[in-house]
């Protein structure tokens, strides 16, 4: 659970000051890189903390007075729905969080091994 | 194993930054756009979002705006400054990307925005000259110390606007195409000024009717193209004597064949650009006040064109639309005068074939010498891509617009300049002030002496009773027919060397019949001394308006809001029982049989259900084609055919002529043939296109009207509206293009007014004043205007008020 939330508390705090979108490479990329154990912990948890704050985000926006922009940009995107395009979101949120803290990880494993080596 | 893995994940993580950073063509930079903190999910906007109080750098003093019910800002300010500044924040505030846009599109700097595919749209804007025209009318403007402080305190708005903007409450079309704004100057304003005159300059028929006489000879232009057509009923009655004494210009051009063939209409604004306006004198309406009635015809397009808006001062109180990117009120009313425009038509751009000693382009030809042209370099930012410059020479006839393909026969290269009044510096921002203060005719007249383009036939009405019309405008000295053809810029015949002096251009108050009118028809008769123009609206509109407030007595509202919305097609009324005369019923089948009983019974009104009212548009279409296009395809392309009104006259006189027969057939075709032809021609076409004749037929379906966004994005637009009217009706609703604004007024002793454009006051699609007003606009409804004063302020407690403080 906590590989879960930490990621969703810090990428929200971030993005609620710096708005920019690339706040949910970053912060798994360092996760990742901090996780010592488990490639599935630094991957799937910042990729399923990652889709909840999207996921959640884009929910609350849409259903606080977003329901026009969100109906537009469904049929202009052809999502079908709000709720699909929350979706849709949230699993952009996951996939690029999934990849950078799984790339976190591994540069961890390759620098750690190098320096075990030398 | 681990470095490849590692490796290949880093560079699948950078593939998907680059991907969802970056637009992919016309696919937004999907992690910004996505993004529910900054990205499309923040541009939600709901009914109650209203602030009491925002702080605002930069005013001066406190200002009060009052929101009414359709979310239009009543700005009450103590100074000039502050109201136009006002205007400009609030403005920016729901339409910043439109404003900005649209003078991106003026000044050619689209490629700056979505790269390379706009490179040549950008340099004809430029060879136009309408960001040379801009920077030299912002150059005069500030000459003049008001004009020059509305225009900045306008600009300090809306930057202060700009400056409060974060990456989240950023338009959503920055979002979509991926860029910021950038500071606003007070030279967007000329520019948008200078392409709402481009936009309403009208038609570039020159090079046709230059091929035309050059290959059908002078007789066929005289016969078919007059400058006065038929059944014509001039804006000023053609009984009005005019008691002055004309100019006359040094020397009439003579004709000219160009030898450099250009097609100048493609990329012409729409030659259905117009609109209505008229006025009725205190003695035909039921209250004894005299009432006003504008709706300008432009192409309808989400955010809408207008922006509603009050602006309240110690010396002012002035209510109507205003441009988006524009400060004051173009067309509105105050306390005392009311007013509205419709595009005047007359010729005011003409093109001329210049010949230049190399392909340098520094000197060309002029009076026999070779004299230098000045070359103007413009840059052009393409996004994504190198910097293009473009170079043109500009001569005493203008721009050089289109560069020649091949040399003359003397070796030496030619190209097409292009003369516009608007390139001239004007002030029409004095002008539109002015009017906005105006308290009569006398100082209303005064005032638009300034607006010298586009031209516009100004109606209007004062407290005092005064109803007039004035075709305004700077309109050059020219000789009979001088600006129908190209012409040989080469001397000084034919060229622009004086206008015609403003107190002699056409007007009338308080005539007779009590009313006035236009509906961009010839402004004048046969009678009067100077050549205008001759390619004008035909005369449908203007004599169906007239018609009905000759009959019209004690008017009310809601008989100016019929007449708007008045479906009545003249031009089938006047053709189609001759027409349907023609027509063989005995070798008709099925449901070309139905198809005809059903324009027999037809009333002539293009209402949305009405489907003879689209079978009949489509059969005159084809007819027409069956007529001229066989003629009038000279060099590759169909030219410009007559007048509906011309081609009327001829099939209703003549049984026989030679271009009704189809010179591609053994056969020789009579009118008969060609009418049934036409007709069935009509059928098959409509039953490939719409199915089996039905519902699809309507003409609210089979054409109807589409509102789209002005980056045609699907979704962000109203499609598939159920309208009638159509082109020649009063009621100019057509597929993409039509009443802009619907306005009327009544001026008593506290004005009454209603109007409606279809769109709404926000430019975000994400609010719910972005297209409120589409449904209503459609049905013909009208809401209410508000024009308050300050006392209304503290009275009404139902007001919604936003307090702009002055923050240092």
């Amino acid at each position: 659970m906590i590989n879960i939330l930490v990621p969703l508390i810090i990428v929200f705090l971030l993005q609620l000051i710096f708005y920019s979108w690339w706040w949910i490479i970053l912060v798994p990329l360092v996760l990742g890189f901090l996780e010592k154990d488990s490639a599935l912990k630094a991957s799937a948890g910042t990729g399923l903390g990652v889709f909840l704050l999207w996921f959640g985000m884009a929910i609350y926006q849409w259903k606080s007075g977003g329901e026009i922009i969100v109906t537009r940009i469904a049929e202009v995107m052809g999502a079908g729905s709000g709720f699909v395009l929350a979706l849709a979101t949230g699993l952009v949120g996951f996939l690029v969080a999934l990849i950078a803290g799984y790339a976190g990880f591994s540069l961890r494993k390759v620098l750690i091994k190098e320096y075990q080596i030398s | 194993m681990r470095l490849f893995k590692t490796i290949l994940s880093f560079v699948l993580l950078l593939t998907l930054f680059n991907l969802l950073n970056n637009s992919q063509g016309s696919i937004p930079p999907l992690g910004k756009f996505l993004n529910p903190f900054a990205g499309f999910w923040q541009n939600g906007e709901s009914l109650d979002q209203i602030d009491q109080v925002l702080d605002v750098k930069g005013l001066r003093d406190e200002v009060q705006v009052v929101w009414d019910e359709r979310h239009v800002p009543h700005i009450f300010a103590n100074t000039t400054y502050d109201v136009y500044f006002a205007q400009g924040f609030l403005t920016a505030r729901h339409r910043l990307w439109q404003m900005e846009f649209q003078t991106h599109v003026a000044a050619g700097r689209v490629s700056e925005i979505i790269g390379e595919k706009a490179l040549e749209f950008d340099k004809m804007q430029r060879r136009r000259g309408l960001l040379m025209a801009a920077e030299t009318t912002i150059q005069h403007m500030d000459e003049d110390t008001e004009t020059h402080l509305i225009l900045q305190a306008y600009a300090n708005g809306v930057n202060t606007w700009i400056e409060s903007l974060t990456p989240a409450t950023l338009p959503l079309e920055y979002k979509l195409l991926n860029y910021e704004p950038e500071v606003w100057s007070t030279l967007k304003t000329a520019l948008l000024l200078k392409f709402m005159a481009w936009d309403l300059t009208g038609r570039n028929s020159e090079m046709d009717m230059s091929i035309i006489q050059a290959t059908l000879g002078e007789a066929f232009v005289n016969a078919y193209y007059p400058q006065h057509t038929p059944l014509t009923d001039p804006v000023i009655p053609s009984g009005k004597p005019w008691r002055f004494e004309a100019m006359t210009p040094d020397s009439i051009p003579p004709a000219f064949v160009p030898q450099f063939v250009q097609d100048l209409r493609k990329g012409e604004p729409d030659e259905d650009n117009g609109s209505n306006n008229w006025a009725v004198s205190g003695e035909k309406t039921a209250s004894g006040f005299p009432m006003l009635a504008n709706d300008p015809h432009l192409g309808l397009k989400l955010p809408s064109i207008w922006y509603e808006v009050q602006l309240t001062t110690p010396d002012m109180n002035v209510y109507g639309v205003s441009m988006p990117g524009a400060p004051a009120v173009i067309v509105g009313f105050n306390r005392d005068v009311a007013w509205g425009v419709t595009n005047a038509a007359s010729d005011v751009l003409d093109w001329f074939e210049i010949e230049f000693k190399d392909t340098s382009y520094s000197e060309y030809l002029y009076s026999g010498e070779w004299i230098k042209s000045d070359m103007r370099i413009e840059e052009i930012f393409i996004r994504d891509g190198d910097t293009v410059l473009d170079s043109f020479p500009i001569t005493r006839f203008g721009p050089l617009v289109y560069f020649g393909d091949s040399n003359l026969d003397n070796g030496h290269p030619v190209g097409l300049a292009m003369r516009w009044s608007a390139h001239d510096p004007s002030n029409e921002m004095l002008a539109v002030r002015n009017m906005n203060l105006a308290t009569d005719r006398k100082t209303f007249y005064t005032a638009i002496e300034d607006f010298e383009a586009p031209g516009q036939n100004f109606v209007m009405i004062a407290r005092d009773g005064d109803i007039a019309i004035r075709h305004n405008g700077k309109y050059p000295l020219r000789g009979q027919d001088q600006g129908k053809f190209v012409r040989a810029g080469r001397d000084t015949i034919g060229e622009w060397q004086d206008w015609i002096p403003y107190e002699q251009l056409p007007a009338i108050s308080n005539p007779w019949s009590g009313f006035v009118s236009s509906a961009n028809q010839n402004p004048v008769g046969k009678n009067y001394p100077y050549y205008l123009g001759w390619d004008y609206d035909d005369y449908e509109r203007g004599s169906r308006i007239n018609d009905r407030l000759e009959k019209l007595s004690k008017i009310k509202f809601g008989d100016m809001q019929d007449l708007h919305m008045d479906n009545f097609n003249t031009q089938a009324e006047l053709m189609l029982p001759f027409l349907l005369k023609q027509i063989d019923v005995d070798n008709l089948s099925g449901d070309m049989k139905t198809i005809v009983s059903d324009l027999s019974g037809w009333n002539y009104v293009s209402d949305p259900q009405e489907k003879a009212a689209w079978v009949y548009k489509q059969w005159w279409l084809r007819l027409e084609k069956a007529i001229w296009n066989d003629e009038l395809n000279i060099f590759g392309e169909i030219r410009k055919i007559p007048t509906r009104s011309v081609t009327a006259r001829l099939l209703l006189k003549k049984r026989n002529l030679v271009y009704y027969d189809d010179i591609d057939t053994p056969e020789q075709e009579g009118r008969a043939e060609i009418i049934n032809r036409a007709f069935k021609q009509t059928m098959v076409e409509l039953t490939e296109a719409l199915g089996p004749y039905g519902e699809a037929w309507e003409l609210g379906r089979a054409r109807g009207t589409d509102i789209n966004h002005l980056l045609s994005v699907k979704g962000l637009g109203r499609t598939g509206l159920f309208t009638g009217g159509g082109q020649g009706i009063v009621n100019a609703t057509k597929k993409t293009h039509g009443p802009s604004w619907r306005m009327l007024v009544e001026m008593g002793d506290h004005p009454r007014a209603k109007g409606i454009f279809p769109g709404g006051q926000s430019g975000n699609p994400g609010s719910p004043y972005y297209d409120n007003a589409v449904n209503d606009w459609v049905a013909g409804k009208y809401y209410d205007i508000h024009f308050l004063d300050a006392t209304d302020i503290d009275a009404n407690s139902k007001l919604s008020l936003t307090r702009l403080r002055n923050y240092q």
